[in-house]
């Protein structure tokens, strides 16, 4: 009987129960709370909508995160990549908006992924002095002045053009993590690096992968945000640093339920939960400035539940 | 009968820095044939295999296996030659199946343009399961949800599947309960039987003597001999490896000297959940109390709940004036030491100086006032690692510079310098080479005079007939059986209770 | 043979040199002494002039004592990413209370960080999380809170604690503090503690460090201190706005790893990089603006000598891999 349980609990239907849960959890709570303003078809959609965005993101970062890596630089390159497709639109139309944000994003990757290799410091602190560096470049790229997507440009800005672009990255995901070894070289490398060499993993070009498959998708994800909200300026001062947690949520989702086999779903639906809770506050009236309390106490949240350290373990 | 030799190792050769690992090594090995390497810690036969299997670039000197000179540089480089190696440590990694760990590194079979075929991946590594009989075990799986014995049997699918034609069993064997040994054991023979052979290091004798047909022993780095399985004693094989005759010094040679009946702890009823339950017994002043069983018995923890290390431990743990030991600060204050099986981790602090290390446990008693002196905290180090010999330039040298037994030796440093009176000792000689052993040994019977008790768990039955006072032989997590000091008392008595 | 494979394996004398601890702990302070003299040739000696000095050194006064506590954090191997939006609310909640009473307005600012660091401390103690998620995440939180106080208008704060703005006051505070801290740390069993978790907790831990108390503690103190340090803030500037204290956290980070802080902590952590690691920046700072770069030029250079620094100082045989 406890075997049948034990057995169940580690199935991937477990896990769909356990999203689905926590889904009508929430959806419920609010529509509950504010039943006219909160929750309708069409609401649904557009939370569903914004959410897709970070969920791009969260894949991406997903390469990096079970390695055990971290990146900070996501948000700054979300703006740079978007500022010089935007840019490179305004000559080639299509062709230079998409490459160009998907050109830059990976090459930022590669950047990082070869400093990261080469200068043997931890990620998340060459990420931090890169993201500086990465924030003043794109201010002097975009020259100071906000960029602004040519209306006739507009095409991912809404659906179906969102979601198709979305769907693709999904799709891509899907690919990658079951049909090629760099999935399996990932998680191998995050599980023990020493263990994963002798194996034969090249452990530098995999990392060196990991970071240029997140910044391609974080690429993608510069053209459904710039897209989305149509104008893009550059700051300095860690302004982008708020960028990096919405994607890194559906992350933590992911990796919680790596063990159910359903990483891409869990990003999915843990974005779109996310995306439930804010918007169920602003339905409830909540003032904009409190955004940030909403983000950092559902991150926290999200983190408590999932990203939990073993008891006796060591944890900086 | 003359053999097809299959490998010849020729002057192999390898340096860490100032150390010589290996000095040029040479030797032969036939085809079908189970070859032991023995010698020991740092005498070179990890380094030496390690080579062979590329996780060590080859200092200087040639391997050839059937005629081909080797040049691998990493496991699946040396796999394609046909060498492979079941590793000590969980050579499984987590987060992947079980199927993406049988094949790591070798998908290419299951790859089409840069596509992975993982249905027939996970098709083929059930198949293979199925083979070795290990059917229960779900290719598709992922490998978190088997416990660490399936996980090695994994392994061993992973490092044979292949049909090597040389595997190296890298002290494999202290990993596996009895029944996964046998497991190795009957594919030790297959491989025999099928032509193939494999080279199998293990620190229990008892073991090579019956499971191999040719032994080499290293010694410092250096070849020693090559002799026949069946000519050999235990005996005659510490003496190879050592050198010398170990003295009749070795184990304390006294029988039958009494006991205190005064109980300095009492340990009643405790349980940590998945590890030991009910547990209960009493320690005695100048006893040495000797706990044995297979390595998952649970005895390992017995010792961590007694220091109250343990996460979620019930029952209680008492000294004689009724103190009740439920936190490590509590137990080091009222006099218990422990030395951890897991050194590195649990036991010394690597990247800190043998000063702090030993001074840590010491400090509130050095401190006046709550105020600590350098130069008083430096002269308790020195004194208590000099006292123990500890091979160093000075205290401040980082512990993580030391050998195994120099590490240990710090370790009892500090709980002499602590005054200690209970002293439990997990496997006090694991990964220690003879010399230091023997030292310990001595260490142990003095404190025991001093009225010292010590608690010494270990997995080396003959280390616990030679030492202890009283054995508890533990089996599933339970106490199964009690023996008395005994010179009468043997091997085969103890296993008969841990199995 | 095997000479030829030693020599493979024996790394250059510079490479040894430029590896070695002692270069690494004398980095820091050849440094501060290149930083300045660069500076000083690039301004025309415009920096070292008495008055530019006083302004240096007044903003030296509340990083320094913010990063006293960040220091023992990092020591710990940990990080802290709050101090910014502690800051912030604290220097809010000094400044409502410097209307009744000014050590009130200290306590309160104190208990504020206090608070804010027991909340770290115990998410990443009780729940085994990684300090620096949890420490951004109520970061956020609490720059959140910030904001929404600060909506409606900047916070003022009362004409007595602004009367305060002295040096002799500054300077004593913060003197104060990092006598207190170096104290503790290298005369009482607190510092040992700390470095001991940094390098390796499971041992320490096994050596009767509590090593949960330990962390838990050096959190709220490092919260308690920035507390502190939005008094000293208050007195300066005399209004809060929600911008209070914003990018503290880096300009601390970098600090520290400029001062040669190893950011793995443990053993080889220095007092003295708390000190130099402050000033180094401040001149750096300073410089950077004397000669007139924009806020993105600026940025720029910072994040280059960041890595730099981060690259040349850190510890990697305390890091088995590095993730």
């Amino acid at each position: 009987m406890s075997n049948t349980i034990a057995k169940l609990k580690t199935s991937r239907y477990y896990g769909l129960i356990l999203l689905g849960a926590m889904l009508i959890f929430f959806y419920g709570v609010f529509k509950i709370l504010t039943p006219s303003n909160f929750g309708s078809l069409s609401n649904l959609y557009t939370y569903l909508q914004s959410s897709i965005i970070y969920s791009v993101g969260g894949c991406g970062l997903y390469f990096i995160v079970v390695m055990g890596l971290f990146d900070f630089a996501v948000g700054a390159n979300i703006v740079l990549s978007s500022i010089v497709g935007v840019i490179l639109s305004q000559k080639f139309g299509y062709a230079g908006f998409i490459l160009g944000c998907l050109g830059c994003g990976t090459f930022i990757g590669f950047l990082i992924g070869m400093l990261y290799n080469n200068l043997n410091v931890p990620s998340m602190i060459v990420t931090v002095g890169l993201m500086l560096i990465f924030e003043s470049v794109a201010v002097f790229v975009a020259g100071g002045v906000k960029q602004t997507l040519a209306p006739e440009l507009r095409f991912f800005s809404g659906a179906p053009g969102n979601i198709i672009l979305a769907g693709l990255a999904f799709l891509l995901m899907y690919f990658i993590l079951n049909y090629t070894k760099i999935g399996t070289y990932c998680n191998a490398i995050g599980s023990n690096e020493f263990t994963a060499k002798n194996m034969g993993i090249d452990v530098k070009k995999y990392k060196l992968i990991g970071f240029m498959l997140l910044h391609f998708f974080v690429g993608i994800m510069a053209i459904l945000t710039v897209s989305y909200g149509t104008t893009m300026t550059a700051l300095t001062g860690m302004s982008t640093m708020s960028r990096n947690f919405q994607p890194l949520m559906g992350t933590f989702f992911g990796v919680a339920f790596r063990k159910y086999k359903m990483p891409i779903t869990a990003i999915i639906v843990g974005e779109f939960i996310i995306s439930i809770i804010f918007n169920g506050f602003v339905a409830l009236g909540a003032p904009t400035t409190i955004q940030n309390v909403v983000t950092g106490a559902a991150l926290l949240a999200i983190v408590s539940l999932t990203a939990r350290g073993a008891k006796g373990s060591v944890v900086k | 009968m003359e053999n097809k030799v299959l490998l010849v190792a020729e002057h192999i050769d390898k340096r860490f820095g100032i150390t010589h690992a290996v000095n040029d090594v040479s030797l032969t090995i036939d085809a079908g044939e189970i070859r032991a390497l023995i010698g020991e810690n740092g005498s070179g036969k990890s380094t030496f295999s390690q080579m062979l299997c590329g996780i060590y670039t080859i200092g200087g000197g040639t391997f050839t296996l059937d005629g081909k000179v080797l040049h691998c540089r990493n496991q699946v480089e040396a796999n394609n030659e046909g060498v492979a190696i079941i590793v000590q440590e969980m050579g499984t990694l987590s987060g992947l199946t079980v199927a993406e760990n049988i094949f790591l590194g070798h998908e290419e079979p299951f790859m089409h343009m840069g596509v992975k075929d993982t249905r027939a991946m996970n098709k083929e590594a059930q198949r293979l399961l199925d083979e070795y009989g290990f059917g229960r075990i779900k290719a598709a799986d992922m490998i978190d949800l088997y416990n660490f014995e399936d996980r090695k049997l994994v392994e061993i699918v992973k490092g044979t599947y292949m049909k090597p034609k040389i595997l190296v069993i890298d002290e494999t064997t202290t990993a596996l309960s009895q029944n996964g040994r046998l497991e190795l054991y009957k594919i030790m023979d297959a491989i025999r039987a099928d032509g193939r052979s494999v080279i199998f290091i293990s620190h229990d004798l008892g073991e090579v003597l019956t499971h191999t047909d040719t032994i080499s022993v290293l010694r410092d780095g250096e070849f020693i001999a090559t002799v026949q399985t069946k000519d050999m004693t235990e005996d005659d094989l510490k003496r190879l490896m050592v050198g010398r005759e170990i003295g009749s010094a070795y184990y304390r040679t006294d029988y039958g000297e009494p006991v205190s009946d005064e109980v300095v702890l009492s340990v009643r009823d405790v349980s940590v959940p998945g590890q030991i339950s009910h547990v209960t017994f009493d320690l005695h002043r100048g006893e040495i109390l000797g706990f044995g069983g297979l390595s998952e018995c649970g005895m390992h923890e017995v010792g961590k709940a007694i220091f109250a290390a343990s996460w979620e431990r019930t029952g209680t743990v008492t000294l004689a004036d009724g103190t009740q030991i439920n936190d490590i600060p509590t137990a080091i204050k009222h006099s218990i030491a422990y030395a951890s099986k897991d050194r590195d981790n649990e036991s010394v602090i690597l990247n800190e100086s043998i000063r702090n290390n030993i001074v840590l446990p010491s400090i509130d008693d050095l401190a006046s006032h709550g105020l600590l002196s350098g130069k008083k905290l430096t002269a308790f180090a020195d004194k208590h690692a000099k006292d123990m010999q500890t091979k160093m330039q000075n205290v401040g040298q980082f512990v993580s510079d030391l050998s195994g037994g120099n590490k240990q030796k710090v370790v009892l440093a500090r709980w002499i310098g602590k005054g200690s009176d209970i002293l439990v000792l997990d496997s006090p000689t694991r990964g220690i080479d003879v010399k230091v052993k023997q030292a310990i040994y001595a260490l142990m019977a003095e404190l025991r005079k001093q009225g010292k008790s010590i608690i010494m768990i270990s997995e080396e039955i003959p280390e616990l007939l030679g030492m202890a006072d009283r054995i508890i032989v533990m089996k599933d997590g339970e106490l199964n059986g009690e023996f008395l000091r005994d010179p009468a008392l043997s091997e085969e008595d103890l296993i008969a209770k841990m199995v | 043979m095997s000479n030829t494979v030693k020599n493979e394996q024996e790394p250059s004398k510079l490479r040894t040199f430029l590896s070695s601890d002692t270069f690494k702990g004398m980095l820091p302070f050849i440094g501060l002494v290149v930083i300045l003299f660069v500076m000083n040739i690039m301004t025309d000696g415009k920096i070292l002039t008495p008055k530019r000095l006083r302004l240096l050194m007044s903003q030296v006064y509340y990083p320094m004592i913010v990063a006293t506590g960040v220091f023992f954090v990092m020591t710990l191997g940990s990080i802290d990413f709050t101090e910014g939006s502690t800051l912030g609310l604290a220097s809010i909640v000094v400044s409502k209370l410097s209307f009744i009473s000014i050590p009130l307005a200290i306590l309160g600012g104190v208990l504020t960080g206090a608070f804010i660091g027991a909340i770290n401390g115990f998410f990443h103690v009780k729940f085994k999380l990684q300090s620096f998620i949890i420490t951004i995440c109520t970061m956020y939180l609490f720059r959140g809170v910030c904001a929404y106080l600060t909506t409606e208008t900047a916070v003022p704060a009362s004409a007595a604690i602004k009367a305060l703005d002295q040096n002799w006051l500054k300077i004593t505070i913060t003197v104060a503090v990092l006598l207190v801290a170096w104290f503790l740390f290298r005369f009482t069993r607190i510092g040992n503690d700390v470095k001991a978790v940094g390098s390796g907790e499971i041992a320490a831990r096994f050596s009767g460090v509590r090593t949960d108390r330990v962390k838990f503690l050096v959190f709220v103190a490092a919260g308690a201190l920035t507390g502190l340090a939005a008094f000293v803030n208050v007195v300066k500037v005399g209004s809060i706005t929600a911008t209070a204290g914003n990018q503290l956290e880096t300009q601390i980070l970098i600090s520290l790893v400029l001062g040669g802080l190893p950011i793995t902590g443990g053993a080889k952590v220095r007092f003295s990089n708390i000190i130099v690691g402050t000033l180094m920046y401040t001149v750096l700072n300073n410089g950077l603006v004397m000669l007139g770069y924009e806020s993105q030029t600026q940025q720029l250079i910072k994040g280059i000598i960041f890595l730099l620094f981060v690259a040349l100082t850190i510890d990697r045989k305390a890091l088995k891999v590095i993730k």
